[in-house]
């Protein structure tokens, strides 16, 4: 079964015939994670990186930003028996429209925040498929921890 | 028949903006028009009337009580949600189909999603643009990809020529639309809008959407840009062509915009969104 995660969301999946999908990730960054021992889980489509701008926003779409968002994605994950050590971490998305004046950089600053937050709380991304001017879609399967991702206008193809 | 010429041929043959649109336009700029002539002429649409009281509820337009007839809704809509609405249910009707996108790869329903979200970012930023109505800002973002519309079937003919253009020798998609067709669907769009005849500064927003310079250049020109590059940014609507193209310029300044102002612009776009789901399935 699919199950769609839309913008500023996060689900969690444990069934095996399962599978997250979020579409259409432009600056967006979609975040997937998958524990191979307990087989769950979980994907994310957040907007933003900083929840700074709006606290009120924030406590409604926690999703939204990535410094509420990530957080809240990796506790939910744990209580389902997930562990750091074991889980896979996958990140798309995060592209942009060319500018020089830095207008629209949407995509490289969604980019930087992760880093930075995987980088302090020692967390290593296994595969990545991040910038350029493209729009992605991602899947992952929770049986078998398959990432697929879809770049419009191309093929899909294992991340 | 050379295939520009096809695709004129079919732009020539598209039918007029409603009338009725039009005339409520006209209607609404005179302060002795009262609701029932609205009405009146209203009534000649029938779509128009499905959607104007289908639409009207919507939590975007903030009527505090529910409405459930046109003469109602004439009375407690101010004019510019009014005109929001009549000129999205006059538009609605030229995005209807599969085919709408489907030669950029979207979706249905997803070019008219696109075009709206553009409406709703427009409308927000027009107050930092000088002399830019609001409603006109509204309305150039539910216009601005009318070409795709159009260009979508041939599009899809030439889709791997394009794709080739586009990846392997680096072409924006519009510039390899172009070179594969031998037109765009900005320019196609501004030629659609003339046939409809908007007003030139208008026409020329749409013709200009994606140019490059399109920052530095009129306000509204500069408005539709910023807002369709937010929409495109945000992946609402998005196909084929993805984040391809450029702006240059100093937009921000010249227009008194935050970097902060513009992530909450954002934000606010999708709880908009949410709040004008009426509006995402209108009748034809």
């Amino acid at each position: 079964m699919k199950l769609i995660v839309g913008i500023s969301d996060m689900k969690i999946a444990t069934r095996p015939d399962e599978e997250l999908i979020t579409y259409s990730l432009g600056s967006c960054i979609g975040v997937a994670l998958w524990d191979p021992a307990v087989k769950v889980g979980a994907l994310l489509h957040y907007m933003l990186p900083d929840s700074s701008i709006d606290k009120e926003k924030a406590e409604q779409k926690p999703f939204m930003f990535a410094d509420t968002g990530v957080p809240r994605m990796f506790k939910d994950i744990y209580k389902q028996g997930a562990l750091k050590e074991r889980m896979k971490v996958y990140i798309v998305g995060g592209a942009q429209v060319m500018d020089d004046s830095g207008l629209f950089n949407i995509g490289a600053r969604n980019q930087m925040i992760i880093r930075k937050m995987f980088w302090k709380n020692n967390v290593t991304i296994t595969k990545e498929d991040v910038g350029g001017a493209v729009n992605r879609t991602i899947t992952l399967n929770v049986g078998t921890g398959q990432v697929k991702l879809k770049i419009s206008g191309q093929g899909e193809v294992e991340l | 028949m050379s295939r520009v010429e096809e695709i004129l041929n079919i732009a020539n043959h598209i039918p007029p903006f409603p009338k009725v649109a039009m005339q409520v336009m006209k209607m609404l700029g005179d302060p002795h028009v009262l609701p029932k002539d609205l009405a009146e002429v209203i009534r000649y649409d029938a779509a128009i009337t499905a959607n104007l009281l289908k639409t009207c509820n919507a939590a975007y337009f903030g009527l505090t009580r529910k409405v459930s007839s046109m003469d109602e809704a004439l009375v407690l809509l101010g004019q510019d949600a009014l005109k929001d609405i009549i000129i999205a249910s006059s538009s609605a009707r030229f995005y209807k189909g599969e085919a709408g996108g489907a030669g950029y790869q979207l979706g249905q329903g997803e070019l008219w999603k696109h075009s709206v979200a553009t409406a709703i970012m427009a409308k927000s930023i027009a107050p930092h643009f000088k002399g830019v109505d609001p409603g006109t800002a509204f309305t150039i973002g539910l216009l601005h990809d009318i070409g795709k519309r159009f260009l979508s079937s041939f599009v899809a003919g030439d889709f791997q020529k394009i794709m080739d253009r586009t990846y392997i020798d680096g072409l924006s998609f519009m510039a390899a639309e172009h070179e594969v067709l031998g037109i765009d669907h900005a320019e196609l769009g501004s030629m659609i809008m003339q046939k409809w005849e908007f007003p030139e500064e208008m026409i020329e927003a749409v013709r200009s959407h994606h140019d490059p310079e399109a920052l530095n250049k009129a306000p509204l020109t500069a408005l539709l840009a910023m807002a369709n590059t937010l929409v495109i940014s945000l992946g609402v609507g998005v196909g084929a062509d993805g984040l391809s193209g450029t702006m240059r310029g100093e937009g921000l300044k010249r227009f008194g915009i935050t970097a902060l102002e513009l992530d909450r612009y954002l934000s606010n776009l999708l709880i908009e969104m949410e709040r004008a789901e009426e509006m995402m399935t209108l009748s034809n």
